[in-house]
């Protein structure tokens, strides 16, 4: 049981698939304006690894070596389509935010990485585990990232304004920068920095 | 069994792939009702929002529309109306629709006139990197803008999203008017405008947007042309109704004078 703990904690910080492995960059560059719109597409991001993971792993034994990344890619499709769908039904103005990059999620080398590397071989439980536990590790990092730019970028968090009109008229203004995806490319830098500093046997010699 | 063989990747793969479009297929059509009414809202809530209702709450949205609309009518090129559009049933024109009307021969637009007074008409048009629409809210007189709403498919968030997100473009707009001649409307800066006050200012850094959005209104205000001269006849003493107004004055004086 300790292991499986181990499977779910382990890609949240110390395999981090974004800050660690650098997967999903391209993703994490343009949804993280606003906060919200990464918190959606964390949670999408959950489900679908997880749910992929755990279906991969079931199929793991039938699945016939020379077409298994056409398999993944049919069962990953499948997740976002589903998920894309949902959201278009019960969250129609996120999904209008945040428009293709949910389709995109097929392409994320999370998913796919996580389904070659670990569902193929390991029982399902535990895969479901490392697929989750992934999805956390991108959505905690995909929030960080969007929390600071939403502050910093429109002084707002979740859409409520939370630097009051007061700070404004002393002639603070928001920094434009923030909302352009090369801002969070050196965010991300800065949170791959502290990370590295905190965990110094990531640190390359 | 051997999983490696040919006859089993092939029917492995094809009872897959079944199996997969048969969740998509059942998924698809149990949630098309619930994403077609989101649209349709969606659209409608920026309707209102160009009659000077912004902001009604998710669920009064199709309420609202029912209680606050005179008319919704399509109406020709020529200005004549062609067909109603169902009230109760909320039946409007959405971006697919708009699309449609740009390049039909026979064209049929939409116009959706509030109790209030205001007549909305949309438009539709290509973006920087995708479509581009809006509505917008006149007055009676069919020449003054009261209200905006613009949406976007996939603009530059921060840049050219702020036609939809920045209400301060969105409030450049009340007040003005559309122009006569080949340039009904523009978005421009000062500098390159050729009217004072039938345009706007171009948001800076986001300038194949608004071009693309000048041209678009100029576009669907020229379908609207006709209409607007045929229903603008309440004068609203604006100077355009000048010439009919001094028309009708003259009449009764000669009739009292025989």
């Amino acid at each position: 049981m300790g292991n499986i703990k181990e499977t779910f904690l382990n890609p949240i910080f110390k395999g981090n698939p974004i800050s660690v492995l650098v997967l999903g960059i391209c993703s994490s560059l343009a949804v993280t304006v606003q906060l919200k719109g990464a918190f959606v597409m964390g949670l999408s991001v959950i489900i679908v690894t997880g749910l992929s993971s755990l279906i991969c792993s079931l199929l793991r034994n039938t699945i016939p070596n020379r077409i298994r990344i056409i398999v993944q890619l049919v069962v990953v499709a499948m997740m976002v389509i589903l998920v894309d769908q949902v959201l278009k039904a019960y969250a129609y103005s996120v999904s209008k935010t945040l428009s293709v990059y949910i389709g995109l999620i097929i392409t994320n080398c999370i998913v796919m990485g996580r389904i070659e590397a670990f569902a193929l071989g390991n029982k399902p439980f535990a895969s479901l585990m490392d697929g989750l536990g992934n999805g956390v590790g991108y959505a905690m990092i995909l929030v960080i990232v969007a929390f600071f730019r939403e502050l910093l970028g429109s002084g707002t968090l979740f859409g409520f304004q939370v630097i009051p009109q007061a700070v404004y008229d002393f002639g603070y203004v928001n920094n434009g920068l923030m909302i352009l995806p090369p801002m969070a490319l050196i965010l991300l830098g800065c949170v791959i920095w502290v990370q590295r500093s905190i965990q110094k046997d990531l640190q390359e010699k | 069994m051997n999983t490696n063989s040919n006859t089993y990747t092939v029917i492995y793969s094809i009872i897959l792939v079944v199996i997969v479009a048969a969740v998509l297929a059942f998924a698809a059509m149990f949630l098309k009702p619930t994403q077609d009414a989101n649209v349709k809202k969606d659209t409608i809530s920026q309707i209102l929002t160009a009659a000077t209702f912004p902001g009604v709450e998710d669920a009064k949205i199709l309420d609202t529309y029912r209680q606050e609309i005179e008319s919704a009518i399509l109406v020709d090129m020529d200005g004549n109306k062609v067909a109603d559009l169902d009230i109760q049933d909320c039946e409007v024109y959405g971006t697919s629709d708009l699309k449609r009307q740009i390049a039909a021969e026979q064209k049929a637009l939409p116009v959706y006139i509030f109790k209030n007074g205001i007549t909305v008409v949309p438009c539709y048009g290509a973006g920087l990197w995708g479509p581009i629409w809006g509505y917008v809210g006149f007055e009676g007189d069919l020449k003054t803008i009261k209200a905006v709403c613009f949406g976007h498919k996939s603009e530059t968030p921060g840049l050219g999203a702020k036609i939809a997100d920045e209400p301060s473009f969105a409030e450049a707009f009340v007040g003005k008017q559309v122009g006569t001649g080949d340039i009904l409307f523009e978005v421009a800066k000062p500098a390159n405008r050729q009217t004072e006050n039938n345009g706007v200012d171009a948001i800076s850094g986001a300038t194949i947007t608004s071009q693309a959005l000048g041209k678009t209104l100029n576009q669907w205000f020229g379908f609207y042309q006709n209409y607007f001269a045929k229903n603008a006849a309440e004068c609203f003493g604006q100077p355009c109704c000048e010439e009919v107004a001094a028309e009708e004055v003259v009449e009764p004086v000669n009739t009292v004078e025989e």
